[in-house]
């Protein structure tokens, strides 16, 4: 399928809900593991009681870019199977995440977008607790593409 | 070429803690010291298990072989692992209480096994807003073609 054929059939309005990610001291700690991203602010106990200039948290905080990679993957996820190439994410985090919350990513295709030599796909994203509030949001764009850039073959 | 050792990375992030620049000391524009790594498929495995994906593009060979992409490409989001791979204990990254503020991403060539990555990084900016310190980072990655695989912008506040 050619990349215009495969823009043409993805609709507008369409809602991707990613699956939901409970946080663990495990989930932190793979997560550590896999970015090398050992911040004590993920892991010490003792050291969240601090006060972070104006800013003080209930204990360890997961990784903002484990929302980051969850947004990814629900974005990913929907467009590999479809020809899709992820081509940008923009996120505000807007409150952290605790332990034994659980986060649900959700991205609303917003727009299709046509360029002069692109077929663009424009999302929304949102990513709530558990309790229903924001703690994240974001922007997201990716493109149908007859051949990804770099391939050699 | 320096391929990647996930098993034998500095975790004691307050280790150097007084090499690091703080907000004070961070001059705008100024590049980090950066080393380029070597990303095997293996390496590759381990990140998009540990962030939690599971699509056979990252792991499946053969899988990936009937996708756009031809082969087994890394998880776009592997920038995550390597602002900290390419960077060294005395980068102000890893300064303990640097908090994420957001960040936006832009890709063009993916990330294949074998590919040797780059990275060019600055603090592009910093400012004073209601209080807390603010550091802009931005970061280039390329490949061993020399092509742009990711760039990227953040905030992070500084510890202060």
């Amino acid at each position: 399928m050619t990349a215009e054929e495969q823009f043409n059939k993805v609709e507008e309005g369409e809602v991707i809900t990613g699956r939901p990610f409970t946080v663990t001291r495990d989930t932190i700690q793979a997560f550590a593991d896999a970015s090398l991203d050992y911040n004590p602010l993920h892991f010490d106990d003792n050291y969240m009681k601090n006060k972070f200039g104006k800013t003080s948290f209930d204990g360890v905080i997961m990784h903002g870019m484990q929302n980051f990679a969850l947004i990814t993957r629900t974005l990913t996820d929907w467009l590999v199977p479809r020809g899709g190439f992820h081509r940008r994410l923009e996120t505000r985090w807007l409150k952290p995440v605790q332990l034994g919350h659980t986060i649900t990513p959700v991205a609303t295709l917003r727009n299709k977008k046509r360029t002069e030599k692109g077929y663009w796909l424009l999302f929304d994203v949102e990513v709530n607790n558990q309790d229903g509030m924001l703690v994240a949001t974001g922007n997201a764009m990716a493109e149908f593409l007859d051949v990804i850039p770099g391939q050699r073959r | 070429m320096t391929i990647l050792d996930l098993d034998n990375f500095e975790t004691d992030f307050w280790k150097d803690v007084d090499k690091r620049a703080t907000w004070d000391e961070i001059i705008p524009g100024e590049l980090r010291d950066t080393t380029p790594v070597t990303l095997t498929q293996e390496v590759i495995a381990r990140y998009a298990k540990g962030v939690g994906e599971d699509n056979p593009l990252y792991f499946d060979e053969e899988y990936a072989k009937t996708t756009i992409y031809g082969g087994i490409i890394a998880p776009p989001s592997i920038h995550i692992l390597l602002m900290f791979a390419c960077t060294t204990t005395e980068d102000w990254m890893r300064s303990p209480g640097t908090i994420n503020a957001g960040q936006n991403w832009s890709y063009h060539v993916p990330i294949r096994p074998g590919d040797t990555i780059t990275m060019r990084g600055t603090a592009l900016d910093r400012f004073i807003r209601k209080d807390r310190l603010f550091a802009v980072h931005e970061n280039t990655f390329t490949n061993q073609f020399g092509e742009v695989v990711c760039t990227g912008r953040g905030q992070t506040i500084r510890p202060a």
